[in-house]
């Protein structure tokens, strides 16, 4: 199945928009996006909530490895909403009205897959939940002694 | 259109609280101190109350005659926000420390919290964000933290061991310890001794290779690291088959409770884990060391000095993680009690290992025998593909990690005792990271189970007394010198029982199941004692009967009225 098929089916089946099929839409069934990695270490990417989408586009958001984040949130929905987000020390959230656009600085290790949403009504049901994805893996020292062992 | 409204920066969730963000400077909890742990008994300063493993409080405030009016003093609610992995299977498994008024307990989720222990008002919060995804067999859970050296320790569910700032809870430094991609994760509290803080590798269903490892407490520089199955060449290799062999290489060995100390053996007393596969054993030939065992392990360097493995080629699940609980005989031998999974108590000589006495401690064993010499005969076991087997106790144990405690004026050990049974049929699988790696497909007993505290007097292996309950009991107990023994039921209630009979004088229902470890502590003239509750982990091992009980993460405190 390529890309293209997989949107499709969802757009067919009503899943991939607000109050079609489901209620809401379902989650992660945005874009995917990559971060870029600065000359200053810092990953960087964009997200935003389109108007009357309540997704946050791109809804999946890969960086290469764990490390420091700056991810620009922007509202160009005709509704306020807000983000909270993971972050090693207590999450972080922002406030975002109508038409506006913010920064988030997070420090999360990798790897593994983290959710973010906006924590308001039940926006985080309706779509409005994204994940951080981080790949790579843990240093060598962490390791465990042991021959390269299969994976799935 | 307009240019974009300026939303500003995020900001921490804690700074839209009430959290104070400081906690009251306190002496320095350093390696003396510890040491000394039960001359302070106002305070709760390492995991399990001092370093043998006894939970035993010398404080008597609270006792047979007045502790029928204690009441909540007050309940700190833990909460959550988003998703978090584990989501249906979280639980608040700690145990609370207390160092001169403040309260540091980890919660579900990477949370870490300093306490007024008087109040219940929360002073810092730190929250560790852990992955989604990362694999966990026994659910969102933390079994508490460390504190000294100004610090306070946390082993995370995505193993990195972390140091905050004990008065900010900032962070102070943070070590990747383990391989995430590999199925690793953490769940026990820390274990400060001397300079080092000790932690071991949880997993034990993901074909880790399980290791100890201790850390500089100031740096986070790994001092030592030691492999609980040995490879190639290694003593004790020759029990995982012949040299061309693989399965070490992914033999479990997990060691994810606390481990006990004797400082002056300066010997560490660390539970191993289930060997992996768990119930295919085919692929695992030997006895497969240092599976299902004690190691005493040199704090200095790591060395095992001895072993005693409880269930040799283990079959059943029967992790012997619990811990390994330190007391003298009147003679003055330096012994150490340990309540296995496979049901059977045994007392050892800790100098070395030596068996001094085996016993049953549960109603229900099925799967083998062992001789009062410790000769062990497995006997029901899944050997054949397909076929299901039935066995007691289940894979759970008769006891799992919660905790035992002993009272030195009862001379007793109070053990929470689970009778539940389970069927396991043989599955052969490959083995790929981060895939569970049982070997079967199983179904713990969904009803014909029971629980009891059971009052065993080392010495002789008597039951002396046990309190009978209609569910088995999977939170650990706590006694005191108030002749008490406290202990929280699956459904919900706190319990005091007393310490020579076993009579209950009091109870509480807190909401939600217990499956932590209370404690208890003194601040200026009153006693209180705190039990973290909510039902969570791995329920539908030790007692899938209550799957669908309520959740919940509440931590409540009691005290005696102050009028």
């Amino acid at each position: 199945m390529t890309s293209t098929d997989r949107s499709d089916e969802l757009h067919a089946a009503g899943l991939d928009g607000q109050n079609r099929t489901a209620l809401g839409r379902l989650l992660n069934t945005g874009n995917i996006g990559h971060a870029e990695k600065g000359d200053d270490g810092i990953m960087r990417a964009t997200v935003r909530i389109p108007e009357d989408e309540l997704v946050w586009d791109p809804s999946i958001v890969v960086f290469p490895e764990g490390g420091e984040v700056e991810l620009t949130l922007i509202n160009d929905d005709k509704n306020t909403h807000c983000a909270v987000l993971p972050h090693n020390g207590d999450p972080k959230i922002i406030w975002l009205v109508n038409h506006s656009k913010g920064t988030a600085r997070l420090s999360l290790s990798g790897p593994g897959t983290y959710y973010y949403g906006s924590t308001t009504g039940n926006d985080e049901g309706r779509g409005l939940t994204g994940a951080l994805v981080f790949g790579g893996e843990v240093p060598d020292s962490a390791k465990i002694d042991r021959p390269p062992q299969p994976r799935p | 259109m307009t240019d974009y409204v300026d939303a500003g920066e995020a900001v921490p969730h804690k700074t839209l609280s009430a959290v104070k963000g400081q906690a009251p400077a306190t002496g320095d909890v350093n390696y003396e101190r510890i040491q000394n742990a039960r001359s302070e008994p106002q305070n709760w300063l390492t995991y399990y109350g001092t370093y043998d493993g006894q939970r035993y409080s010398s404080l008597d405030q609270i006792n047979r005659d007045t502790v029928k009016r204690l009441t909540p003093a007050w309940v700190f609610q833990a909460g959550s926000v988003g998703l978090h992995s584990g989501a249906s299977t979280y639980s608040f498994e700690a145990t609370p420390l207390v160092v001169e008024g403040v309260m540091y307990v980890s919660g579900p989720d990477g949370k870490v919290w300093a306490i007024d222990s008087t109040t219940g008002e929360e002073l810092w919060r730190y929250k560790w964000a852990s992955p989604y995804d990362v694999s966990l067999c026994c659910g969102n859970v933390n079994r508490g933290v460390a504190v000294g050296h100004g610090k306070v320790y946390m082993y995370t569910l995505n193993a990195h061991l972390i140091a905050l700032d004990a008065q900010t809870g900032d962070l102070v430094w943070d070590v990747t310890n383990g391989d995430v991609r590999a199925g690793e994760s953490g769940s026990v509290a820390p274990l400060i001794v001397k300079d080092k803080v000790i932690v071991g590798s949880a997993g034990g269903e993901f074909g880790l290779r399980g290791h100890i490892d201790a850390f500089d407490a100031e740096t986070g520089e790994r001092q030592w690291r030691t492999y609980t199955v040995p490879k190639p060449g290694e003593p004790g290799s020759e029990t995982w088959g012949d040299e061309n062999a693989e399965a070490w290489q992914r033999g479990g060995a997990n060691c994810w409770v606390t481990a006990t100390y004797d400082p002056e053996l300066e010997l560490l007393f660390h539970g191993t884990g289930n060997p992996a596969p768990d119930f295919d054993g085919d692929v695992r030939p030997g006895d497969n060391l240092y599976t299902d065992s004690v190691v005493a392990v040199d704090v200095n360097t790591g060395q095992i000095r001895w072993h005693y493995q409880f269930t040799p080629h283990d079959l059943w699940d029967y992790d012997s993680t619990m811990e390994n609980l330190l007391f003298d005989a009147p003679d003055g031998r330096k012994l150490l009690a340990h309540a296995d999974k496979n049901g059977y108590f045994f007392v050892l000589d800790r100098t070395n290992g030596e068996l001094v006495r085996v016993f049953p401690f549960v109603d229900r064993i099925t799967w083998g025998e062992i001789t009062p010499d410790g000769k062990v005969t497995p006997k029901v076991y899944p050997d054949e593909e397909g076929v299901p087997v039935h066995f007691w106790p289940g894979p759970a144990g008769g006891k799992e990690w919660t905790h035992m405690s002993y009272n030195p004026n009862t001379g007793l050990i109070y053990v929470p005792v689970q009778e539940v049974g389970a069927t396991a049929t043989r599955r052969r699988r490959e083995f790929k990271e981060s895939i569970p790696y049982w070997g079967a497909g199983v179904a713990v007993d969904l009803d014909d189970f029971y629980g009891y505290v059971a009052a065993i007097d080392p010495l002789t292996g008597e039951e002396k007394w046990r309190w009978n309950n209609e569910y088995p009991m999977c939170a650990s107990t706590l006694t005191t010198a108030g002749n008490l023994v406290f202990q929280g039921t699956p459904t919900g209630e706190f319990v005091a029982l007393d310490a020579e009979s076993g009579e209950k004088l009091w109870s509480f229902q807190c909401g939600s199941g217990h499956h932590s470890s209370p404690v208890t502590y003194e601040v200026d003239g009153r006693q209180y004692i705190a039990v973290p509750t909510g039902w969570g982990g791995w329920v539908e091992g030790f007692l899938p009967g209550l799957l669908g009980a309520a959740a919940g993460d509440a931590l409540f405190c009691f005290a005696l009225p102050q009028s």
